[in-house]
């Protein structure tokens, strides 16, 4: 069975476990920039339509007497990185998918022993860190995920072998992984509402709807989902980056910030004991034009200022003559095990013996 | 301008000279080549502003003039001709080519806005045989960073001439090539040039060949260097900055040494990179006991052990390399035997050919991996 366990609201949470006057009132974690949007909301804000993604002076406008608290990233990396190693230490693997979510591989129990580690699981959780978990039981990914959203807050919801497709038929077929709003539309004109509607398609139909992917899109639809949890993601890259305030034309300003993003990626880097052998930066333009540059380096590094340097050469080759940028980022990327290992000559001076 | 000539020399001066042209190019007239009629000659020139090469080639020429040409739509139809003679009108806005039975008319862009060749000064002239150039040439680029983000300093190779000495320096920080020889004729005083890399390839590939090679400083700021010899001339611009100072990071003295068979190492290694995989491709070089072991293992791939016989002057040493980085040296390196030399495992090790060859001296200095 696999479980798929998402935090209750929990940037919200955990600013109200800290602070209990903030209990029973409409709280929402936003930064203070013009464009900041609502990174989580209090199940109390929620009637009021503040969630995540909605911009602050919005939600504001939504719910004139919402709290707004100042995220604080430091604090809940300690918390995340504090529930997995309580999940950790029931030895299953774990497949993160961010700070608060992540699959569990239960492995070959059944039903009832999956629940009754599910349960030591979320009562030890909020016993050792007064947040509540809410997580989804199935013999799928999907399935699993969709039960602990259709559950929170604070619950649980096994769906047994056998039930998936009982289970799924009444929801709408853009719960299915994949069906994106564009796709649910299309389905909807042709009738398809339901994932039942989607599992009873023949095959020139799905085929129509879906294209060569139908038969994955059915088989889910009828409950069948073979992705295993993958733990321990190998990391492909690591990025930091900044959305301004105020859109930025000065290019001294925009390397003062690749330069903050070196040493960021270099920490990380060193974090994981990784090096990196190919550095690009990411550019939102004012009009939302996206667009990247990249280089690659002879010999894969982790310093700070050598990253610097090769994502100041990336500056200077997007020519951006002034022009307004919105959002700038820093990539690395090619990552190898371990750290620089090649020594250089004019680093360090040879011994000479004499 | 209007000109007869075989259509083989003109494919093949169009043909060398379209190499040059950057495809990328965002300047409509650098995606052209530029044909000069003038003496009984025609001179086709291409450039990307930091590389001009010419090529020349004898024709009846009917009347003076230059036409500028797409290069590649010009060289591929050029390369698709019959053995024979074509000729050639030129227009500011058209060229127009008969030959044999056919008539093609290709769009021009006007000559005058070609980009101009500065004027020869007097310095620094000196001969040089096409030899050895390019084997000063391939000696060295090689070991010449092709990292943009480093600089160009790093990605050209400095040409030093002091007297009759004529020396060769690349290096990328983790490798460093030098190449020496003695000129028939030199110059009063010194001169020192970084040069583009990827030009000095162009010059052994096109010059290679030549006799006499002349070297000599263009422009108003000397910063231009051309190569010229017959018909052919490359022209360069030089790479403005300090060159490392490399005298200092070569040992003048080492304590253990190895002479080497050079193919059997080249091949050991090969074989052994195969299986250090990852990107550093690490190979471990143990010598004890007058024999060398190459080692290279990876979680992926396995275990390599290779011996080979060598001869060893003083004490053991174990030491780490990037195999493809010792790989270039070796095929680099002149003669049949190598001699190898060390300080430490983490200090910087030199290679050189056991007999000078030619009269030239090739020295690698290779910085080690830390194991």
């Amino acid at each position: 069975m696999i479980a798929h366990f998402d935090v209750d609201a929990f940037y919200a949470s955990v600013a109200i476990r800290d602070d209990p006057s903030l209990r029973g009132k409409p709280v929402a974690i936003a930064g203070s920039s013009r464009r900041a949007v609502v990174l989580t909301a209090s199940y109390e804000a929620r009637p009021y339509g503040v969630r995540s993604a909605v911009p602050l002076y919005r939600a504001l406008e939504l719910c004139p007497h919402l709290i707004v608290v100042a995220p604080d990233m430091a604090k809940y990396k300690a918390v995340s990185r504090q529930i997995f190693d309580i999940v950790a230490e029931r030895g299953y693997p774990v497949e993160a998918l961010s700070l608060d979510e992540a699959f569990i591989d239960l492995g070959e129990a059944g039903s009832e022993t999956a629940v009754a580690e599910v349960v030591k699981l979320r009562t030890d959780v909020l016993a050792r860190t007064g947040l509540t978990i809410s997580v989804g039981i199935a013999t799928g990914k999907m399935i699993a995920k969709i039960a602990s959203d259709q559950c929170k807050p604070n619950g649980m919801l096994a769906v047994p072998p056998g039930d998936e497709r009982a289970f799924l038929a009444p929801l709408p077929a853009g719960r299915l992984w994949g069906i994106g709003p564009k796709t649910q539309a299309r389905l909807a004109q042709a009738g398809v509402t339901t994932i039942a509607d989607v599992a009873t398609l023949d095959d020139a139909r799905a085929r129509a709807l879906f294209g060569s992917w139908f038969d994955n899109v059915r088989e889910l639809a009828r409950g069948v989902d073979r992705r295993r949890v993958e733990p321990d993601r190998e990391t492909k890259s690591i990025s930091s980056e900044e959305t301004f305030e105020f859109d930025v034309r000065d290019e001294a300003r925009l390397r003062e910030v690749l330069r903050e993003q070196a040493f960021d990626v270099a920490r990380k880097l060193e974090l994981e004991d990784l090096s990196a052998a190919t550095v690009g930066i990411k550019i939102k333009r004012a009009d939302f034009r996206v667009f990247g540059r990249q280089t690659r380096l002879a010999v894969p590094t982790r310093d700070a200022e050598r990253i610097f340097a090769a994502a100041g050469h990336c500056l200077t080759r997007a020519a951006l003559n002034g022009a307004p940028v919105r959002l700038l980022g820093l990539r690395v990327g090619s990552l190898v095990a371990g750290m620089e290992k090649q020594t250089s000559l004019f680093e360090a001076a040879p011994q000479i013996v004499s | 301008m209007k000109f007869t000539c075989n259509t083989k020399d003109i494919a093949s001066a169009v043909g060398a000279a379209s190499k040059v042209v950057n495809v990328h190019t965002t300047v409509p007239i650098l995606s052209n080549v530029l044909l000069t009629a003038a003496d009984g000659k025609i001179a086709v020139r291409a450039t990307d502003l930091e590389l001009t090469l010419e090529h020349a080639f004898p024709a009846e020429v009917g009347e003076g003039g230059a036409v500028t040409v797409p290069a590649k739509l010009f060289s591929s139809y050029l390369a698709n001709l019959a053995p024979g003679m074509l000729e050639l009108t030129g227009t500011p806005t058209r060229a127009s080519v008969k030959c044999e039975r056919s008539n093609y008319d290709f769009n021009a862009l006007p000559p005058d806005e070609y980009p101009p060749l500065p004027s020869a000064s007097k310095s620094a002239q000196f001969t040089v045989t096409g030899k050895r150039l390019r084997d000063g040439i391939n000696s060295t680029i090689f070991a010449a960073s092709n990292e943009e983000a480093r600089g160009a300093v790093l990605m050209g190779t400095l040409i030093e001439i002091e007297g009759r000495n004529l020396t060769m320096v690349a290096t990328d920080g983790y490798r460093l090539a030098k190449w020496q020889t003695t000129m028939d004729e030199g110059i009063s005083g010194s001169e020192r040039f970084i040069v583009p890399s990827r030009a000095l390839a162009e010059v052994a590939r096109n010059l290679g060949g030549g006799e006499a090679i002349a070297v000599s400083a263009l422009g108003a700021q000397n910063n231009q260097l051309a190569f010229s010899s017959g018909d052919v001339a490359i022209t360069v611009r030089l790479v403005d900055g300090q060159y490392p100072n490399y005298g200092q990071v070569i040992p003048a003295k080492f304590d253990r040494q190895i002479v080497v068979n050079t193919q059997a190492l080249i091949a050991s290694l090969k074989r052994a990179e195969l299986v250090a995989g990852d990107r550093a491709s690490m190979v471990k070089i143990a010598i004890s006991n007058q024999t060398l072991i190459v080692t290279a293992s990876s979680d992926i791939s396995g275990n390599a052990y290779e011996e080979l016989e060598v001869e060893q002057t003083g004490e053991d040493l174990t030491i780490a390399f990037n195999a493809r980085y010792l790989l270039d040296v070796l095929n680099h390196v002149d003669g049949e035997r190598a001699v190898m030399e060390f300080l430490g495992p983490l200090s910087p090790a030199a290679i050189r050919p056991l007999q000078p060859v030619d009269g030239e001296q090739q020295l690698y200095v290779l910085m080690p991996l830390r194991q």
